[in-house]
């Protein structure tokens, strides 16, 4: 362990073997991430969970054909063959004229996503978390018998890149979240509510919420009946609405766009959504679950609208795609560790709260389904931009809920879903995947069922 | 690390209490290679290396995991889940570690890291070209490589000490074809716990071909209607049926917190009388196939529902012991980060006795699917619902028009016991189950099977 090398000696490691390999051009990051969780079971913790993950990523471009290797072996020898099979991973691909390594500078800014010393709460505050989400649950109705599963889990996080071409910068970042699976029983039947909610520092996170929001998803499936296909409005809560919303993101993606795999190709200018649809992407927002002042390029990140009343403002890029549409970098090149390239991906990707006040959305159609939860969402096809997905709901009469439908589909077209928007709610909410949403009305759709 | 390394490990882990520790070490080694829009885009490669000990005290675990360079890391491991168990209760002694090896399933004929990157990159091509030269609607084509070889090591202070080597391939085709406006993606992949030897010219071509083709058909296809139908799933239509409808209900964590719809009904009748529901381990190089689990119990040929009645459930050793059944190998982790679970490995529904040609001709007017894609079920209610990548309408016992954007949705136990034909032929697909966060490789099969009233979720005309 005294051999042990800090995260700027990797990194310093790594540029060393690049020049003495005579590698012009590379890219090398490292993250260091210590994290911790807790799940209860009836009252009292059942797993205790500990890690520490710390790794390299070396990304190399010689002429202009790209190799990338990961290693977590962080000794001298493992950091240089790290550095030698990227080398050689650069001879296997093909060469893209586009294809480049960051060198713009970055300057610092503080975006509010590290709370220092997460990692060194004691065990009991942890659990007390998930044990207060629990108690919170149960407290909303005697009719929450079980649960599934109840954690709370946080994570320290730091993020180092720097390039060849005199990129060089690091971050430090803090999570925390919630969750559980509520079971609620009555009369033999059995229905689950998840929810989970996620900070960046432990004082925003509200356990109390957490157990509440789930309860409540079980007992509004309690007595749930079958339902007859039909047409009708559909009322997306902001919860619901999100995870559609995620499957929309690849629509934005240039790489998607360039390939001929995207269903927005050609289409900025146009109207491709609801006028009263603006969606933005800000990797700047103060406190935001996926805010990072540069991303897994070394490109600095931006806030940027995407969709503007409606109509398509331009795609999410990395630094490649920029360059083959001729238009400024985004710093959307996401990396989810360090042992896998960056894609490019959104930040926080939300619909901008809208004028309707959310109980008017549910009351002013006649009959509405509210959908409570959906099944399959990583079916979605972004290219078709098909949905078809099982789902629960309770059906609505002038907004009050008749009972709610269970073994039904939803389905149509992620691209005809945005025009089919015909309400935008004020209760604009971000979720654990930084994706966020008001309440969201649907003019019609197809609901399949006995 | 020598088996001395192991055991002062082991004997750290239980030096401040606890009933029972394990050490899981692992070693990945990974290549991918992606050739995307006609180009070998990406070439990736690496080494995962990295320990978790897990102790267990009472009624609860500590498991504390990392990644590793070198020895002295996994003793800082196994000190930080010491430092985490909360017991009174004295101390446990480590047994010394007997190694022993089990019997693999099946040998590896072509380690993959022997094989020439061009070889690789010669499949990539391959593959691109006979995806692009099957229609001309066929507009983007993305072919991936994969090669896994995840060595691991798994003792407990029990005195086990085990190793296991999962050597495993995946070449995957993503075929898009556009007509119009409409575009639409077809996929198939050619995968499995075996080496390179898989990976033949003829089984690449003919993934190239059959994603290009169902890429092309939905193209053209009509979208399918959304109610009530009577299905034929066709046997080539893979297992998501079975993985998802029962599968997962019949996971022996679910079913001791009681959630699951087949809790507590173990020698009941939960499904038809044609229905038989395995699971194995050990069937030679399918994707879900491993000598032993990653708790170190070897794997086994388990069945589930013999003729309609449960036998017993999946089960990891905690869970096996706590509900008084035997242990069935089917503790699986994605890798060292997480503690295992109970899941499934290769689960099937066997053959029965029709002529899969007469259950399609008994259809008057219903759905013919012939490819299933992902699923999900919610476990608690027993709902769950696929996506269908190919499917027909039938008329009058004849496969008519193609449909598109077709999702099954039922609820498990009552599709189950509705199946009323069984086909005698039986085909395999292959995924990657999610649950808790964690992947895992599995296989599913299924014979030919009628279902007689089903939910389909289709667009409404």
């Amino acid at each position: 362990m005294s051999t042990r090398l800090t995260n700027d000696e990797v990194v310093d490691r790594a540029l060393e073997a690049l020049r003495a390999g005579r590698v012009a051009t590379a890219e090398v990051f490292v993250r260091d991430a210590l994290s911790g969780s807790v799940e209860t079971k009836e009252g009292a913790l059942e797993v205790v969970t500990a890690r520490g993950e710390r790794g390299l990523g070396v990304r190399v471009l010689d002429a202009q054909r790209i190799g990338f290797a990961h290693t977590s072996d962080l000794a001298l020898a493992g950091i240089e063959a790290c550095v030698d099979q990227a080398r050689r991973m650069a001879t296997i691909t093909e060469p893209d004229e586009d294809l480049r390594i960051a060198g713009a500078p970055l300057e610092t800014v503080d975006l509010d996503i590290y709370q220092p010393g997460l990692e060194e709460r004691p065990l009991a505050d942890r659990g007390a978390v998930a044990l207060a989400v629990e108690r919170a649950a149960r407290s909303v109705d005697p009719r929450i018998t079980h649960f599934r599963k109840t954690s709370y889990s946080d994570a320290e996080v730091t993020t180092v890149i720097a390039t060849t071409r005199g990129v060089r910068a690091s971050y430090r970042e803090s999570f925390c979240g919630a969750m559980t699976s509520a079971v609620a029983t009555q009369n033999g039947e059995r229905q689950i509510g998840y929810h989970g909610e996620g900070a960046r520092r432990i004082a925003e996170l509200d356990p109390e919420s957490v157990g509440t929001r789930a309860a409540q998803r079980a007992i509004e499936k309690l007595g749930a009946k079958a339902f007859p296909t039909q047409k009708l409005p559909v009322v997306l809560d902001p919860w619901m609405a999100m995870s559609l919303l995620g499957a929309i993101s690849p629509l934005f993606s240039a790489d998607n766009v360039l390939k001929g795999r995207s269903l927005f190709a050609g289409k900025v200018g146009e109207r491709v959504a609801n006028e009263r649809v603006t969606i933005v992407d800000d990797a700047r927002r103060r406190g935001g679950l996926r805010s990072a002042p540069f991303d897994g390029e070394g490109v600095a990140t931006t806030t940027r609208i995407l969709v503007e009343r409606g109509v398509l403002r331009g795609y999410l890029v990395n630094l490649k795609t920029a360059g083959k549409l001729a238009s400024p970098p985004t710093g959307n090149a996401r990396r989810g560790s360090y042992a896998s390239p960056s894609r490019i991906g959104p930040s926080n990707f939300y619909i901008e709260a809208g004028a309707d006040d959310p109980t008017a959305l549910v009351r002013d159609p006649g009959r509405a389904l509210a959908v409570t939860s959906l099944l399959n969402l990583h079916t979605i096809d972004p290219v078709s931009g098909e949905f078809s997905l099982g789902a629960t709901g309770t059906y609505l009469e002038k907004g009050a809920p008749v009972h709610p439908v269970q073994g039904i589909t939803i389905a149509g077209n992620l691209t005809h879903l945005l025009s089919s928007i015909s309400g935008v709610g004020t209760d604009l909410t971000f979720g654990a995947s930084g994706i966020g949403s008001p309440t969201l009305l649907i003019a019609e759709l197809s609901v399949g069922g006995t | 690390m020598t088996v001395r390394d192991v055991e002062r490990a082991l004997r750290t882990a239980l030096s401040r209490g606890g009933d029972w520790a394990e050490l899981f070490w692992e070693r990945h080694e990974t290549l991918q290679l992606v050739l995307d829009d006609k180009r070998i885009e990406d070439a990736i490669t690496g080494v995962d290396q990295g320990a978790g000990v897990r102790v267990t005290s009472g009624e609860q675990t500590v498991y504390a995991n990392g990644n590793m360079t070198d020895v002295d890391d996994v003793m800082a491991i196994a000190g930080r889940a010491a430092r985490s168990v909360a017991d009174g209760s004295g101390l446990h002694e480590a047994a010394r570690l007997v190694p022993d090896e089990l019997p693999r399933p099946h040998s590896v004929a072509i380690d993959p890291r022997t094989v020439p990157v061009e070889r690789k990159v010669a499949l990539l091509r391959l593959a691109n070209d006979v995806a692009r030269a099957h229609d001309p609607r066929v507009s983007q084509a993305t072919v991936s490589y994969a090669e896994s070889v995840q060595e691991i090591l798994v003792a407990n202070s029990e005195g086990v000490h085990r190793t296991d080597t999962r050597v495993r391939v995946n070449f995957a085709v993503q075929v898009v074809a556009k007509d119009g406006v409409v575009l639409e993606s077809g996929f198939e992949a050619v995968r499995g716990t075996l080496g390179f030897e898989l990976l033949t010219e003829d089984a690449v071509r003919d993934a190239a071909e059959s994603a290009a083709r169902r890429a092309v058909l939905n193209v053209g296809a009509q979208p399918a209607p959304a109610g009530t139908y009577t299905v034929v799933l066709s046997s080539e239509a893979g297992g998501t049926l079975i993985h998802e409808s029962v599968g997962h209900g019949l996971e022996a964590d679910l079913n001791l917190k009681g959630l699951s719809v087949y809790s507590g009904r173990i020698g009941e009748k939960v499904a038809s009388e044609l229905i038989t529901v395995v699971d194995d381990g050990r069937d030679p190089g399918r994707r879900g196939t491993a000598a032993m689990d990653d708790e170190a119990t070897p794997t086994q040929r388990t069945v589930l529902i013999a003729k309609g009645i449960l036998k017993t459930y999946l089960s990891d050793r905690k869970h096996a012991e706590k509900l008084g059944i035997p242990r069935s190998g089917n503790a699986r982790r994605e890798n060292f980060r997480h503690l295992p679970i109970c899941r499934m490995s290769n689960t099937m529904i066997a053959s029965g006795d029709s002529d899969p040609a007469a259950i399609v001709r008994s259809v008057k007017d219903g759905i013919f699917v012939k490819k299933m894609g992902g699923g999900q079920v919610d476990v608690v209610s027993g709902n769950f619902a696929f996506e269908v990548t190919e499917c027909y309408r039938i008329r009058d016992g004849k496969l008519a028009e193609p449909l598109r954007g077709a999702t099954l949705v039922g609820q498990g136990p009552k599709l189950m016991s509705e199946i009323d034909m069984v086909g005698w032929d039986l085909g395999y697909s292959t995924g990657t189950c999610g649950k808790d966060g964690q992947g895992a490789p599995v296989a599913d099969a299924q014979p030919t099977l009628r279902i007689p009233s089903v939910v389909i979720g289709g667009k409404i005309q």
